[in-house]
């Protein structure tokens, strides 16, 4: 295994500790039973599938293929109904929350634009207004157009 | 920022790094743990609900802790965060965005083929985004803005936005500016606006799962602040297919984003551009 990739799994394993805090600790609040140890061989198996997925993409740089998008693909062939893999994946994953996932992103999220905010105030309101109806409108412009299509369909 | 510029692999490093990665680590580990310690809050608001959850908090207990906030007034956090801890939650972003992803697939799989049969309202939702500069071009020229006016409206200027733009036009050009305003605001603000609007958007009226198309905009944070909040405002038994239909959408707008502002919408914000634009010109001139 390269050198980056020891780097990347480092990483990998705090982020998967830090999950399972944050389900813990969530879990806990509205009294909900969560076991560590249940959830940690879905952790693993998340962790497997992250690196392989940045393996995969640095494998293909004229793809652009982001990473995310990779472990969304491995995650969704892994667990389809027809895939022999399907039932052990979805039991073991299904242990680990899908909202104690985000949290840590976002901490890390609003971390990271924080040398930006300086930047920020120097662009003007206008913008601030422009981009707020940017995205207002590329998110209703589709979800009309799905509307439609799902309605011809029959599907709602 | 004197310091040399460190490469992605150079960041990840712990070698000689290690207080950067343990001080980040620990700062985002109580984050985390006041965050959810917070929950899930409800609340109703006029005719529809907002729902508040974990994450939101996380972005803005995040944000607030960093030098140009409360780390001005506070030494200690600007000791704790200071630009190399926020460097390194830049590459962290990317990194625990992988969990997600997968999580995303196990709600996808198990519906492909509820997926599949949906697939022309997939396609088709793409279109939707043409919606953007329609409604957003006018305005920014409006407001006196000009050529700024088309890298800012031309889509939801994410990441394949503004690859296209500044090869295009050059990062320093006018077009550069927009495209950067729109995508910082985003940055920013992004999880937060979509995460209210995602529970408040059901009040339109429009099926949830039209909506949840529209949550996969081409940005992993931003879909998930909106999709979690959509599923949470609505029964729960619709709450996978909800997931499901968004992170389709978004790992689709990851393939074809890139395309559909190249071919579809830069051509058409030009365009539209060249026919509005004299009119809100004050002289009547170019």
């Amino acid at each position: 295994m390269l050198k980056k990739n020891l780097d990347q799994l480092k990483l990998l394993i705090v982020i998967g500790i830090l999950i399972l805090v944050g389900q813990k600790v969530g879990f806990m609040v509205v009294d909900k039973e969560f076991s560590v140890a249940a959830a940690l061989p879905g952790t693993i198996l998340i962790i497997v599938v992250c690196l392989l997925s940045l393996m995969i993409k640095e494998c293909l740089p004229n793809l652009k293929f982001p990473a995310f998008a990779w472990a969304t693909m491995i995650g969704l062939i892994l667990s389809m109904p027809f895939m022999p893999t399907a039932k052990a994946f979805l039991a073991y994953t299904n242990e680990v929350n899908f909202l104690s996932t985000t949290t840590p992103i976002l901490a890390f999220a609003g971390i990271s634009v924080g040398n930006k905010v300086q930047e920020l105030k120097s662009m003007s309101w206008k913008i601030v207004l422009i981009s707020l109806l940017v995205f207002t409108s590329t998110f209703f412009g589709s979800a009309i157009i799905a509307q439609i299509v799902l309605k011809l369909q029959g599907i709602i | 920022m004197s310091k040399k510029e460190l490469t992605e692999n150079e960041i990840i490093s712990m070698k000689g790094r290690l207080n950067v990665f343990i001080k980040l680590f620990i700062t985002v580990l109580f984050i985390v743990i006041f965050s959810e310690l917070i929950g899930v809050k409800k609340y109703s608001l006029g005719p529809g609900s907002v729902v508040l959850l974990p994450m939101l908090y996380a972005v803005i207990i995040g944000l607030i802790i960093t030098p140009d906030i409360l780390g001005k007034p506070l030494n200690f956090l600007r000791n704790l965060i200071s630009n190399e801890e926020i460097e390194l939650a830049g590459t962290m972003v990317m990194l625990a965005l992988l969990p997600l992803g997968v999580k995303y697939g196990t709600l996808v799989g198990p519906n492909i083929v509820k997926v599949v049969q949906a697939g022309p309202a997939f396609l088709l939702q793409e279109l939707g985004n043409l919606l953007t500069p329609v409604l957003a071009l006018p305005l920014a020229l409006l407001l006196g803005l000009r050529r700024e006016a088309v890298g800012g409206t031309v889509s939801i200027c994410r990441e394949p936005t503004l690859g296209v733009i500044g090869e295009r036009y050059g990062m320093n050009s006018p077009e550069g500016t927009g495209v950067l305003g729109t995508y910082m605001i985003g940055t920013v603000f992004g999880t937060i606006f979509f995460g209210l609007l995602g529970s408040f958007a059901v009040t339109s009226g429009l099926h949830p799962y039209a909506l949840a198309m529209a949550c996969g905009m081409g940005s992993g944070s931003m879909m998930t602040a909106a999709s979690s909040s959509l599923s949470a405002a609505v029964s729960p038994e619709m709450k996978d297919t909800i997931l499901a239909y968004a992170a389709t959408s978004n790992m689709l707008t990851g393939v074809t984003g890139m395309y559909s502002v190249v071919f579809i919408a830069l051509p058409f914000t030009n365009w539209y551009y060249t026919k509005l634009a004299p009119k809100f010109s004050k002289k009547g001139d170019k």
